[in-house]
């Protein structure tokens, strides 16, 4: 049966205690009175964190919460929602308040409060696999109107006033990055997404790629139109075969209903798109090694200058934008910079989606306006720390990202705040630890990534990881010295401002971090021999070097 | 123009100059590691860094581009800093035993670099890693110990030669030079052109033969010229107490701009395993046996005095002058039956009779193949012969150039060749009248059946090479054996058709044969020999290998007179035996395939009794009463119209 809408009732014990059973009767009767019994589907549901609204009511697609719900209200909700399709007025469950500078949009979008869903706004509530879906959410009509009604000039410019800043670690301004490209003379100019999502923990793209692919379909014809590009490309993380498969279906789609290829719904305008699938390299998420990669070279980064903005794929200007980045450029179009701007902060606005990971009740995906803290985040959506225990740290933005002490759970998160305290957004995984999680441990964890990841070009970074990486095994083992602290000291200082790319600038912030805000942690491994947590093997013998030296026998 | 300020200096630089090179024609020097002048900019080292004016951090001096009113400097606390951690890091990752390796001491780029900054040794203690020794490959070993993945070794082979067998397998620390697809060295598609030795800054790529013989101070080096064929590349010999050590290419030579092949870098230390002749030997009693100079040469001038028929053949290997001496003896003196080269003009006779019909030069220079984006090679082994051309081409493909490859046998540039076109019979008249058809929007079918190529493809060749802006044609040995005066002439104009020979260039080249093969060409040496029961045969083979052809047709000649420096089956059935010098033991002068004129200087003193090939033939000249003139050699090489234009 293919129902169009969907209606849960809270079943839980507190429900059942304000009359939920009554509810759900009520609900029946009203659908069945309506002869909607074959479109409308009801269902009873658990709890879902919402014990100040019960019982209540959540409609599906829109996932709109009613609550508390008394029994008249039943009537309305199934005349003005489910038959007139119209939210019912007045009956929706109050929203929580959170900090005072995050702005708000009427709490129509998003199941859980605060979660203001822009990018997120499909994935998972339409089927990605239908072209009709999301052409019936306004679907390609930023396309179809950017087409008809504006020139080039005048898309940049949108984007550039909504300030939209990059997503996928660096947050350079994507207004500025389309310029650059769009002013840079040729013939020949490409784009590119990166969906390389390679940070640990991140799983964002995936879930907008495999949930809302013709979003960044159409995202990428906007951008080409924009900067004057005729071919893009995606270069998907090759594990993700979904994500390729959805994407190259929606291509298709989008090809045979005139919306990519020649003459785009007959502007004149030609775009073609191609899906290239990595070969498990994080490296390759690096905009020059990607582009080196997509070349059918070594994933090596480029010496920058020139920049891919003027001399990218095959020498060519080129716009390389992560998939979230992308996901924005719809809705912006459609609704206007200024409406993006009631997002988020002043200088990081719009909504950003994270990963919560780790030690907290809750993990999964959500969709945050930027400038929200990070115990926000762990209250309402990890619904606090596991087992009671409380925060000691999170490692923000994936492996590149920054280590987080407890002294900066309070502080907005957007690019602006955290780079005023040294520490970076990244790519938006957050990674939750607690008092049993050793910091040792983690810089180790991390480490281990960066050398195994290292494209092995420059030598800060290729021996530069292993090195740090060996040091810091050592001191597991309880074999460390103090003057290994001075060696991780001068490697992670060299690393981050010697080393060719990002990756070996950003393997050394997290160590920098933990040496920072945890060195008695550390110090207690080396002088006392002891892993205040209990993690470290501590077996008392050297983990490197490997080898061992021969021993030559006394004459 | 772009205006630098480097160090307080100002200058001005081309725009696209890179920081580097700008500091250089500042004078002033900048350590490096992975970079090298004949290589495109790689960047890895870090050692080059600099810190440029309101840039965040430092940069790689090798790969900036400089811009108007940088301003740099290449000297400061935090760059010598920086410079010390990545020496450091470096000679702490793999196993440097300095002590051991040949070129620590002087010859090592990675240890001057620490010396420079003051190192006396480096804190991090080393990995103890295991790390491969390759020594698979017949003329130099790799060791992985001593590298330092800089990738000079990876870009020469890619960028230089083109033939792609070195890469980097895996990646991080795991990171490793590999041959192939991780095949040892010995089985691998290296083409031992030996150019990865030559660029390797430290002990990592190690030449067999020379290693432990020398540092570079103790060595002599002479620049000379290659005579292993008509390319005539630039070589730097380096000898030591009077004996040859290695030969490297010439950076600065305009033929070859540093690079060579197996032929000239390691044929030539075959040569110590050959029986060298050392003293003149004549035949008595059925044995030859050892003999004075004097009685050696008056038993040539007696046979040759009294012989009805005498034939004569010089090898191109011989220098100029020592084959104007022997046209003039054998040639206008004795007026022998047969005054001709080793090659009897199979390379050479027809290119010439055209350039005399047409009253001058018809053919291109060599440079042009290297700025070719298309190259049609017909009838030539150019990866077996004259490897080094194979090079411009193999190196550009990646860059988009196009090749079509016409001839029958199988070789190396078919294998790379976008069309390959097959004439039957290995006769190109109808193949490149097919061509030429195809340009001009004739009819083809016709021609090409008669060619036995298929249509398609010769329509595919026209349409590649009409579509090209600067094309190039090159022709051998192969296409010249089945050929007639129109065939070149219909080759001429399928040059002017495609392009390859227009106002502002002319790339139509033939690659002859050996090193002289032109220079035999203008003296006339290019009859084809006969040989018959009563006959008198003298060949002034020089250092020169007999081929079993030759050996074959001479067996029945009664009188052999051999001047030569090796022992061969040649010189084994000869009468009368003159040893000479080898190349390294004479000067002289070579005339490349496309008219350079150059001199191949003398590094090695000759042995004790050995004479110059110009020597014997003066003598032998005196000792039948005739007088040769040595100093008009240019003069006559001048006089012929020759196929290319002859420069100095």
């Amino acid at each position: 049966m293919n129902y169009r809408s969907m209606v849960l009732v809270s079943g839980d014990p507190r429900s059942m205690e304000r009359g939920a059973r009554e509810i759900y009767d009520q609900f029946q009767r009203e659908i069945n009175a309506l002869e909607l019994e074959n479109e409308v589907s009801l269902a009873w549901m658990q709890d879902v964190g919402r014990s100040d609204a019960v019982p209540l009511a959540v409609v599906y697609p829109e996932a709109t919460i009613y609550g508390p719900l008394k029994l008249e209200d039943v009537h309305t909700i199934v005349e003005e929602h489910l038959y007139k399709g119209r939210i019912a007025p007045g009956l929706q469950a109050p929203v929580r308040e959170l900090s005072g500078h995050i702005a708000w949009i009427s709490a129509r979008q998003g199941t859980l409060p605060a979660e203001q869903r822009i990018i997120l706004k499909r994935a998972g509530l339409i089927d990605p696999t239908s072209i009709e879906d999301y052409i019936a959410d306004d679907g390609y009509q930023a396309l179809a109107n950017i087409l008809a009604n504006m020139q080039p000039k005048e898309v940049i410019d949108q984007i550039k006033a909504s300030g939209l800043r990059g997503r996928g670690g660096a947050g350079f301004p994507t207004g500025l990055k389309w310029q650059f490209v769009a002013s840079t003379p040729g013939e020949q100019k490409y784009v590119i997404c990166n969906a390389d999502e390679s940070e640990p923990g991140t799983f964002k793209d995936r879930v907008l790629i495999e949930g809302d692919p013709h979003a960044i379909v159409e995202a990428m014809a906007i951008a080409a139109y924009a900067v004057g590009a005729d071919e893009g490309y995606f270069y998907v993380r090759g594990e993700y075969l979904l994500a390729q498969k959805r994407l190259r279906l929606a291509i298709q789609q989008a090809e045979e209903m005139g919306l990519l290829g020649e003459d785009i719904l007959g502007s004149g305008f030609n775009f073609k798109l191609h899906v290239h699938s990595g070969a498990g390299a994080y490296i390759c998420g690096e905009e020059t090694a990607l582009i080196e990669s997509l070349e059918g070279k070594r994933g090596e980064p480029r010496a920058r200058p020139p920049y891919p903005t003027t001399n990218g794929l095959w020498g060519k200007p080129t716009l390389v934008n992560n998939v979230e980045t992308l996901a924005n450029i719809p809705p912006i179009m459609l609704n206007g910079a200024d409406w993006y701007r009631g997002y988020g902060t002043e200088k990081s606005p719009g909504t950003k989606v994270c990963t919560i990971l780790g030690n907290v009740n809750v993990t999964g995906l959500i969709e945050v306006p930027m400038g929200i803290t990070l115990r926000e985040i762990i209250s309402i959506y990890g619904k606090g720390m596991a087992h009671g225990a409380h925060f000691k740290m999170a490692q923000t933005g994936g492996s590149s990202g920054s280590v987080i002490p407890s002294t900066l759970q309070d502080t907005p998160m957007d690019f602006e705040s955290y780079q005023e305290n040294g520490v970076s957004l990244g790519s938006g995984a957050l990674l939750i630890c607690d008092e049993n999680n050793c910091a040792l441990d983690l810089a180790i964890v991390l480490m281990n990534f960066f050398r195994k990841e290292s494209c092995g070009k420059c030598n800060p970074c290729r021996i530069g990881t292993e090195r740090a990486y060996q040091i810091l095994k050592n001191i597991a083992e309880g074999v460390g010295t103090m003057q290994d602290l001075e060696d991780l000291k001068f490697l992670s200082k060299n690393l981050i401002e010697l080393s060719n790319c990002g990756l070996g600038t950003t393997a050394g912030t997290p160590l920098e971090n933990i040496l920072q805000y945890f060195m008695p942690e550390v110090e207690a491994h080396i002088k006392l021999k002891v892993c205040p947590t209990g993690v470290c093997p501590m077996s008392g013998k050297k983990a490197y070097p490997k080898t061992k030296l021969v021993q030559l026998e006394q004459a | 123009m772009v205006h630098i300020t480097i160090d307080g200096k100002e200058i001005q630089v081309p725009e696209g100059t890179t920081v580097l090179r700008a500091a250089e024609q500042a004078d002033i020097h900048i350590p490096t590691l992975c970079d090298h002048p004949a290589l495109t900019p790689f960047g890895g080292c870090r050692l080059c860094l600099v810190d440029v004016k309101g840039a965040r951090t430092l940069q790689t001096s090798c790969t900036l581009p400089a811009t108007d009113n940088m301003v740099v400097t290449t000297d400061n606390e935090r760059i010598r800093e920086a410079r010390k951690f990545v020496l450091t890091l470096l000679f702490s990752e793999r196993n440097h035993f300095c002590p051991y390796c040949q070129v620590s001491g002087g010859d090592c780029e990675l240890q001057n670099a620490a010396y420079e900054q003051d190192m006396t040794h480096w804190p991090l203690q080393p990995n103890w890693n295991k790390y491969d020794l390759d020594a698979s490959h017949e003329y130099f070993i790799l060791e992985q110990d001593r590298c330092i993945l800089c990738r000079r070794c990876v870009r020469a082979c890619g960028e230089l030669i083109g033939n792609f067998t070195l890469g980097v397998e895996e990646r991080g620390a795991d990171s490793s030079i590999v041959a192939d697809l991780g095949v040892p060295l010995g089985e691998s598609t290296c083409i031992s052109c030996g150019a990865c030795v030559q660029v390797c800054p430290t002990g990592a790529l190690i030449d067999k033969k020379s290693a432990y013989l020398g540092h570079e101070v103790q060595l002599d080096k002479t620049e000379s010229i290659c005579i292993g064929c008509s390319l005539g590349c630039g070589i730097d010999i380096y000898s030591r107490d009077n004996r040859l050590v290695r030969i490297e290419g010439n950076w600065d030579a305009s033929v070859n701009h540093g690079v060579l092949c197996k032929v000239g870098r390691y044929l030539p230390h075959e040569a110590e395993n050959w029986d060298r002749i050392y003293t003149p030997m004549v035949r008595k009693d059925g044995k030859l046996k050892a003999a004075t100079w004097e009685d050696a040469i008056n038993a040539v001038a007696d046979q040759l005095k009294q012989s009805s028929r005498t034939a004569a053949m010089a090898s191109t290997r011989l220098p100029a002058e020592s084959l104007y001496l022997f046209k003039q003896l054998f040639g206008d003196k004795l007026q022998a039956d047969t005054v001709t080269s080793i090659e009897e003009g199979a390379n050479t006779k027809l290119a010439a009779q055209l350039a005399a019909d047409l009253g001058s030069p018809f053919e291109g220079s060599l440079s042009e193949l290297e700025k070719a984006d298309c190259v049609l090679v017909l009838g030539a082994d150019l990866v077996e012969d004259h490897e080094v051309a194979s090079f411009f081409i193999k190196r550009n493909v990646p860059h988009g150039t196009r090749v079509i490859s016409a001839g029958c046998a199988e070789n190396a540039i078919a294998d790379i060749a976008d069309v390959v076109l097959k004439p039957s019979g290995d006769n190109y008249d109808n193949l490149i009248q097919a061509l030429s058809a195809a340009l001009a929007d004739k009819p083809v079918t016709a021609l090409a059946k008669a060619a036995g190529v298929d249509e398609a493809a010769v329509k595919e060749a026209a349409r590649i090479l009409a579509a090209a802006n600067f094309p190039a044609i090159v022709y051998g040995e192969a296409l010249l054996k089945n050929a007639s005066l129109n065939t070149l002439k219909a080759l001429v104009e399928l040059g002017h058709l495609s392009g390859a020979i227009g106002e502002q260039r002319n790339a139509l080249v033939s690659v002859k044969g050996k090193a002289n093969s032109m220079a035999a060409a203008q003296y006339g040496l290019e009859q084809a020999m006969e040989i018959s029961d009563e006959q008198a045969v003298f060949i002034a083979l020089g250092d020169d290998c007999p081929s079993q052809k030759l050996i074959k047709r001479l067996e029945n000649v009664p009188f052999i007179a051999v001047q030569a420096s090796y022992s061969s089956q040649l010189t084994a059935h000869a009468n009368v035996v003159l040893p000479v010098t080898d190349w390294t033991e004479q000067e002289g002068s070579y005339l490349n395939l496309d008219g350079r004129l150059q001199t191949a200087v003398q590094p090695i003193a000759a042995p004790e009794g050995v004479l110059t090939n110009a020597a014997v033939l003066e003598k032998l000249a005196a000792a039948l009463g005739y007088h040769l003139d040595a100093a008009g050699w240019k003069d006559e090489l001048l006089k012929r119209v020759p196929v290319a234009i002859i420069t100095e």
